[in-house]
């Protein structure tokens, strides 16, 4: 059986060898996919378009955002789908693994993360809202922030970082984040454009077609960060507790 | 309101899946009415778009997210969803199969997955936003991002399941992240050879640059994508994640990822042949499609096959799907006008029928506690409606007129014999009589003493071995009888207005220049 398995690897890696035959050269400028009109546009009229200077971020945020909007949702269904499966809501009283001890949190480590964490914080807010014009976002920002809060679960316990962030309110945190970026494609849609075109927005804000695109795009930036924070921590929360949400790691 | 109804139809479920999921923490009971209402939004809006579509000159809409519009933009800049004939009519199935199981969901929800409806409606819902997208999308990333949002709410849902279910869903996110891969790794070669991510653009492109038709890539490209499809669709060697997945399932999970998900992903085959490669690349230029229509062949069989040794009816009806994909897979690879009809219009007629088996199949397992064949003596004066709904179902799976099965299939035969391929014909007629088998085998088992094991356990003179109590009419809850024969009712109804419905697949595919097409128009 370990045998045969082999059949489809070596198909299939004889295919990835046979497509790069017809690859254009590294770097060509005059591939297909350099000089199309949609990277010549981006390269040329992103800064004309939206005033952002960080080209991905554009792309992502804006050029593309429907696909952004679904990504995040994509974050949310994994964080519900794991609850849906973990979660047990029968009062019975769990029994105790073999390799779980209970051992007081280590003083050293402790403090560290008490130094750590509150820097964390404030670099994720940086990442998320420095997105623009530096390589982040909303993403990379909720990634850091998530992070802090899973830091807190393992130096102290599950329970202690959950008196921060109990489990609904990640749930809560989690469908804000899309009802927000939801909302400014809803909202834009409103004042009379397509879903999500954020120029729109310039009838409610003080500045102009370009500009309003800049702040919306900081607006979704967050609504993924909401989305991404509560996720992470939940995904950690109930993964390292087979869904009981005490005890963990 | 109006011109935003294409954004509406993914909009509708999409804000009652977060709205269910923040309420529901609250009161578990608002869910299911949030759930009902944003299918029937999201279907209100779906017939909008249908009323716009054909009212417009061309029978397309066109909406572009973001105001990226196409005048004063490069094609591709931002993400276009286009509506044409074909891609609105599956997503009014999707929507309206949603919509069924929706108001369906309310008892087996609360039975099966007790004090969950905060997490079974938010994930249904998204299901339904990411079957309708995939229909609608005309950006192949895009599409990408929307297989996988229904991909992975499709493992939570059948995941809630019993014990056996998280097993089957461990194989069906393997099976499912492979397929997936494969699909993005043919859109990354698309997108390295063409420039494009836009299905229109991909296509003007390969029609405009020579040679590209030769190139490995691009021949690559399209294995892999195809491949991927066949994969998520089920396509028989490559199905064994089906079975299981939709057996274990809870209920309302199995009536609406069985008739949508594989017949959502025969769409996407027929939208990258005919839209986004073009017939002349798929057909003419490819060695796949000389090899494909014999592997149907093989697959239709097997699955018919294998259907028949099933001795309960949810997995009998899996191997059926599998082999319904068989099909339509076929119709599409025989390349011939009729087949092509054919195909879409199966896609129409199954999932409605494969609704309706599903439905009922479920009402089964409430009242009897068990769909295992020999559980089934006297269910017809138990449950006379459910039953009824249910033989509609298996009637138009068979091909008995004037269920719709039967036109889809004659399309499909005639496809067949214009295109002379007469080994699909066979493999149709040949599982054809072994649907004939299963569905009178079941009859049978109803109205007769005997049992699987060839035991008499009545009395004779049509003595079933039952007491009066057992016997007495006792119909299933009217939230979930309504749904079954509406369903039925649909079934019926394509099968009698089954020329509009073929009328409509003829406007769509009149640009395409099949070969068999009649000269009449």
């Amino acid at each position: 059986m370990k045998n045969t398995s082999l059949i489809p690897v070596v198909l299939v890696g004889f295919l990835l060898f046979y497509a790069s035959t017809d690859f254009p050269e590294w770097g060509d400028p005059q591939s297909p996919a350099s000089s199309s009109p949609v990277s010549s546009h981006f390269i040329a009229k992103t800064g004309v378009d939206t005033e952002v200077p960080n080209m991905v971020t554009a792309v992502l945020a804006d050029y593309r955002g429907f696909d952004t909007m679904l990504e995040t949702v994509v974050v949310f269904i994994a964080g519900m789908a794991v609850l849906a499966i973990l979660r047990n809501f029968s009062r019975k009283k769990p029994v105790k693994r073999g390799h779980e001890v209970s051992v007081e949190p280590d003083l050293i480590v402790t403090n560290t993360v008490r130094l750590v964490v509150p820097v964390i914080q404030i670099f994720s807010f940086y990442v998320l809202a420095h997105g623009h014009v530096s390589p982040g976002g909303g993403f990379q920002g909720g990634v850091l922030m998530g992070a802090s809060f899973i830091l807190i679960a393992l130096s102290w316990d599950l329970e202690r970082a959950l008196t921060r962030f109990p489990i609904n309110r990640c749930m809560v945190v989690a469908a804000l984040g899309i009802l927000l970026y939801a909302g400014i494609g809803v909202l834009s849609m409103a004042l009379g454009g397509e879903f999500l075109d954020y120029a729109e927005l310039e009838k409610v804000l003080p500045v102009s077609r370009e500009m309003a695109r800049y702040h919306a795009m900081l607006g979704v930036e967050i609504g993924v960060g909401f989305t991404v924070t509560a996720i992470m921590f939940a995904l950690y929360a109930n993964l390292s507790s087979r869904g009981r949400l005490e005890g963990g790691l | 309101m109006m011109e935003n109804s294409i954004a509406w139809i993914l909009l509708f479920p999409l804000f009652g899946a977060v709205l269910s999921s923040l309420l529901g923490m609250a009161n578990r009971k608002v869910c299911w009415p949030i759930g009902v209402l944003s299918a029937l939004g999201a279907f209100g809006a779906g017939i909008m778009t249908l009323i716009r579509v054909i009212d417009s000159p061309d029978h397309m809409v066109v909406y572009l997210f973001g105001g990226w519009t196409l005048d004063s933009f490069p094609r591709g800049v931002g993400i276009e969803f286009r509506a044409d004939l074909l891609a609105i009519l599956i997503t009014l199935i999707v929507l309206g199969v949603g919509l069924c199981v929706a108001i369906y969901s309310k008892l087996p929800v609360e039975q099966e997955t007790p004090e969950k409806e905060g997490f079974f409606y938010p994930l249904f819902l998204l299901q339904i936003t990411g079957l309708a997208g995939i229909c609608l999308t005309g950006d192949a990333f895009n599409l990408y991002v929307l297989i996988e949002v229904a991909a992975l709410t499709g493992y939570g849902l059948i995941a809630m399941g019993s014990k056996r279910a998280a097993a089957a869903t461990f194989n069906y996110v393997i099976l499912g992240t492979i397929g997936a891969s494969l699909y993005l790794l043919g859109v990354g070669y698309l997108y390295i050879k063409t420039g494009t991510l836009n299905m229109v653009g991909i296509n003007e492109f390969i029609g405009a640059t020579e040679g590209l038709k030769e190139s490995p890539t691009m021949q690559v490209a399209f294995v892999l994508i195809c491949l991927g499809i066949l994969i998520k669709m089920a396509f028989f060697p490559l199905h064994a994640w089906l079975p299981n997945a939709y057996c274990h399932a809870p209920t309302a999970t199995s009536c609406l990822l069985a008739p949508l998900v594989t017949k959502v992903m025969i769409y996407v085959m027929i939208r990258m042949v005919l839209t986004v490669f073009g017939v002349d690349f798929s057909f003419e230029s490819t060695l796949w499609s000389s090899v494909l229509p014999w592997l149907v062949v093989i697959a239709i069989v097997s699955a018919a096959v294998m259907a028949l040794a099933q001795r309960e009816i949810k997995r009998m009806l899996t191997y059926l799907i599998v082999a319904e994909v068989g099909y339509m897979v076929g119709g599409v690879w025989i390349y011939n006008y009729y087949g092509m009809v054919g195909s879409i219009f199966h896609i129409i007629s199954d999932a409605c029928m494969t609704l309706c088996l599903f439905l009922g199949a479920g009402l089964i397992l409430r009242k009897c506690k068990t769909t295992r064949f020999d559980g089934l003596r006297g269910l017809f004066s138990k449950m006379p409606l459910t039953m009824t709904g249910f033989f509609v179902g298996g009637f138009s799976i068979i091909g008995l007129p004037p269920t719709c099965g039967f036109f889809s299939k004659w399309y499909l035969i005639t496809g067949a014999m214009v295109a002379e391929r007469w080994e699909y014909m066979v493999a149709l007629l040949f599982s054809t009589m072994v649907m004939v088998v299963l569905f009178f085998r079941l009859i049978e088992r109803i109205h007769l003493a005997v049992n699987e094991s060839g035991e008499n356990l009545g009395k004779g003179h049509g003595d079933l071995g039952l007491t009066k109590e057992q016997t007495r009419f006792s119909e299933g809850p009217l939230t979930m009888l309504v749904p079954l024969l509406s369903a039925a009712a649909v079934v019926l109804a394509i099968g009698i207005y089954n020329q509009e419905f073929v009328d409509l697949i003829e406007i769509f595919l009149d640009p395409f220049d099949l070969p068999g097409e009649p000269l009449s128009k």
